[in-house]
């Protein structure tokens, strides 16, 4: 391999791409969706953060301006929770449109995630919503494909490839060299726009960049950069083993309907006929068939709960709920919480490992398709993946048991047993109860529920630094 | 300085090139007249490398090519039936690319003289090649070689579509080549191209070589009824 012959090559089909005007067209046109699913995407989420935002006062202001009562109906009166988009989210909107981003959280009730963006909008959603990461993902492979599927196979149909060959260049070297070319062409056009758009839209979303953000922006940049030079590997491999430029891009072709299309849909179908999910009705007939089988606080002959009033009274010492110097159904209903917050729990670790089995499919197949891999690393990255959307599920389930259970004990220790329901307690108990605030999950988790995407990207780029030495080694592709 | 022995081409059961021995000394030009098919690009492939012999040898100042294809790039040159190069290119920047390719890095002026003594009018150095006709190319393509300084010349029909002047103006300039000491290997199907510019003749035929003729022993029309009678 000769560096300087390399360079000479790349330096060559740089300016031959340059000097076309079909590759600037298609650029522009590409640069005019990615601004604009950029522009829409910014405010798109502006303007819902600030509709979650404003939704969340009036929840807030609500729930501190009830007046003095019993606390079993502040429990019942419930609390809404909203998860505002991650900063990045304008530029891969992942699978925030399909999960909800608000819940009611209420006392003996685990109320599902709702008001996804998918459950109020027509079907349109479903052919796909343009944003920058489906550019670069799905659009920036068919600009290289146009650019790069004759680089090899035009030279070789025109008889050029031979005259080059024997220069003093190797085929490895020009293969190289070609691919450093069309890389370099799709660098310089997309990466400074991709971290111009990822820096600008973090900035007039969250305000600022703090560590984290930058940290992703960065991410996002290298591995879009990887994700660029698999993609002209590839193209340049199939124009070099290719006998006609008609044939390349045919080939091509078909490479990217089955990376962009059939794979991802096979592995998704693949996915969810391996592990079946329960649906919403039976995963909560499983949930309160266990809370019966457990403990049933509204039964008063349930077992469980006899137990329990047995060990209370022996406790105090006393012979009678009445005569218990705590409420004894404020602590009923702790225990019943307990119960069915644990079963719940239960349910949904099960059910969310149903969900990363299947997720699991899909990571996998990025070792057969680098779209897959590129894309699950981006929603990752963009906080709009699916750990995302269970770490606001487990933790408004934590605010409300937490909220709940405080509840509970104003009841077990401020109101008596004796005409329970007439009485009430300042308001200021709830006032002084911390908010809800979303705890987005840390890179680093990102990263590491990301892996097999990550290992399949890296391995792709070996494999396809291996298929063009390869190529180059079979004297029936110099022909 | 170019030498075959025993060279052997098969795909499968077709012998595309039977047993060839050939030796072609420096400023010596060898033209393989023949039909398509006949065995005459094999050959060339042959020594250039793009394809290995099922049997034999094809080397070129006594290096095996299938041994040292890398290495053997040193010494050749090739100029295929149509230069096609860089359309977007001109004449000037094609030489000066594909002369970096070789390791020469030529001034403006080097390459411009290059161009000249190819035969190219200096007016169409720095036009692009997609405005030069298949005459003008084939020049550049000369000085592509001219300037890689090769022993050895390997051409593939270099005149088949040009018009008389031009088919002229190559003869000279490879004859030129050919006193400089450049052994010189052309594919070519025409008959009077042949025998004015070769030195010996080989007439192929369904991969095997028929006879080798010396050219300044028999008239263009006597080696046009012997072709005839080969093939």
């Amino acid at each position: 391999m000769h560096f300087n012959f390399i360079t000479i090559i790349a330096r060559q089909e740089w300016a031959s791409i340059f000097r076309s005007k079909i590759p600037l067209s298609l650029f522009t046109v590409l640069l005019f969706v990615s601004l604009l699913a950029t522009f829409t995407g910014w405010q798109y989420v502006s303007k819902f953060n600030h509709q979650q935002k404003t939704a969340h006062h009036q929840v807030h202001d609500q729930w501190m301006n009830q007046p003095d009562r019993h606390p079993h109906r502040v429990a019942h009166y419930g609390y809404m929770v909203f998860r505002e988009k991650s900063p990045l989210s304008f530029f891969d909107f992942g699978l925030d449109s399909y999960v909800g981003n608000a819940v009611f959280l209420e006392a003996h009730r685990q109320n599902t995630v709702n008001m996804s963006e998918a459950g109020f909008s027509n079907g349109m959603l479903r052919f796909g919503e343009l944003s920058m990461a489906m550019v670069l993902q799905l659009l920036v492979p068919l600009f290289i494909i146009f650019i790069g599927f004759q680089t090899v196979a035009g030279l070789k149909q025109n008889g050029v490839l031979k005259i080059m060959l024997c220069q003093r260049a190797s085929f490895l070297d020009i293969l190289i060299g070609k691919t450093a070319g069309i890389t370099g062409v799709v660098w310089i056009l997309f990466l400074p726009l991709l971290l111009l758009c990822l820096i600008a839209g973090n900035l007039l979303i969250a305000g600022g960049i703090n560590a984290d953000a930058l940290l992703r922006i960065m991410l996002l940049t290298i591995l879009y950069a990887l994700y660029f030079l698999i993609i002209t590997m590839l193209v340049v491999t199939v124009s070099a083993m290719s006998k006609s430029s008609k044939n390349a891009l045919m080939a091509l072709v078909l490479i990217w309907m089955l990376f962009f299309i059939v794979i991802p849909k096979s592995a998704q179908t693949l996915g969810s006929s391996l592990h079946t999910a329960p649906d919403k009705i039976a995963f909560e007939q499983a949930i309160e068939a266990d809370v019966s089988k457990q403990g049933d606080s509204h039964d008063p002959d349930d077992p469980h709960f006899l137990q329990l009033k047995a060990a209370t009274l022996k406790k105090y010492g006393v012979d009678s709920i009445a005569a218990l110097p705590v409420n004894y159904g404020a602590l009923v209903m702790q225990e019943g919480e307990t119960i069915s917050s644990g079963i719940f729990n239960k349910h949904f670790d099960n059910l969310i490992g149903i969900y990363k089995s299947q997720n699991a499919v899909s990571s996998i197949h990025g070792f057969v398709d680098p779209y897959l891999a590129i894309r699950n690393l981006s929603m990752n990255l963009s906080g709009t993946d699916f750990d995302s959307f269970t770490a606001f599920q487990k933790q408004t389930e934590k605010y409300r048991f937490e909220k709940t259970k405080k509840l509970n004990e104003i009841h077990l220790t401020q109101i008596k047993y004796q005409n329970d329901s007439k009485q009430k307690v300042s308001a200021e108990n709830w006032q002084k109860q911390p908010d809800f605030t979303f705890r987005p999950v840390p890179v680093s988790e990102n990263l590491s529920a990301a892996g097999l995407s990550l290992a399949a990207l890296l391995l792709w780029v070996a494999a396809g630094i291996g298929a063009l030495t390869y190529v180059s080694s079979k004297r029936a592709y110099q022909l | 300085m170019l030498e075959a022995k025993n060279l052997t081409k098969r795909y499968g059961s077709h012998t595309a090139l039977n047993s060839l021995n050939l030796k072609i000394q420096p400023g010596e030009i060898f033209a393989l007249l023949g039909q398509n098919g006949a065995g005459k690009t094999t050959t060339i492939n042959l020594f250039l490398g793009f394809t290995e012999p099922t049997e034999g040898t094809a080397s070129i100042n006594g290096i095996s090519v299938a041994e040292h294809p890398q290495e053997i790039k040193k010494y050749l040159a090739y100029i295929p039936e149509t230069v096609m190069l860089y359309p977007n290119l001109t004449g000037l920047e094609n030489l000066e690319y594909f002369s970096s390719l070789a390791g020469f890095d030529y001034s403006k002026k080097e390459l411009g003289e290059l161009l000249a003594t190819a035969g190219l009018q200096s007016q169409a150095f720095g036009q692009r090649l997609a405005g030069y006709s298949k005459g003008m190319r084939q020049k550049v393509g000369i000085a592509i070689a001219v300037a890689k300084k090769a022993k050895v010349l390997l051409l593939d029909e270099p005149t088949s579509g040009l018009d008389p002047k031009a088919s002229n103006e190559f003869s000279r300039t490879i004859r030129s080549l050919a006193e400089n000491g450049t052994a010189i290997l052309m594919a070519t199907h025409d008959i009077f191209r042949a025998k004015e510019v070769a030195n010996r003749i080989g007439i192929m035929k369904e991969g095997n070589m028929q006879s080798v003729i010396d050219a300044s022993s028999i008239s263009a029309n006597e080696l046009e009824s012997l072709y005839l009678k080969t093939v």
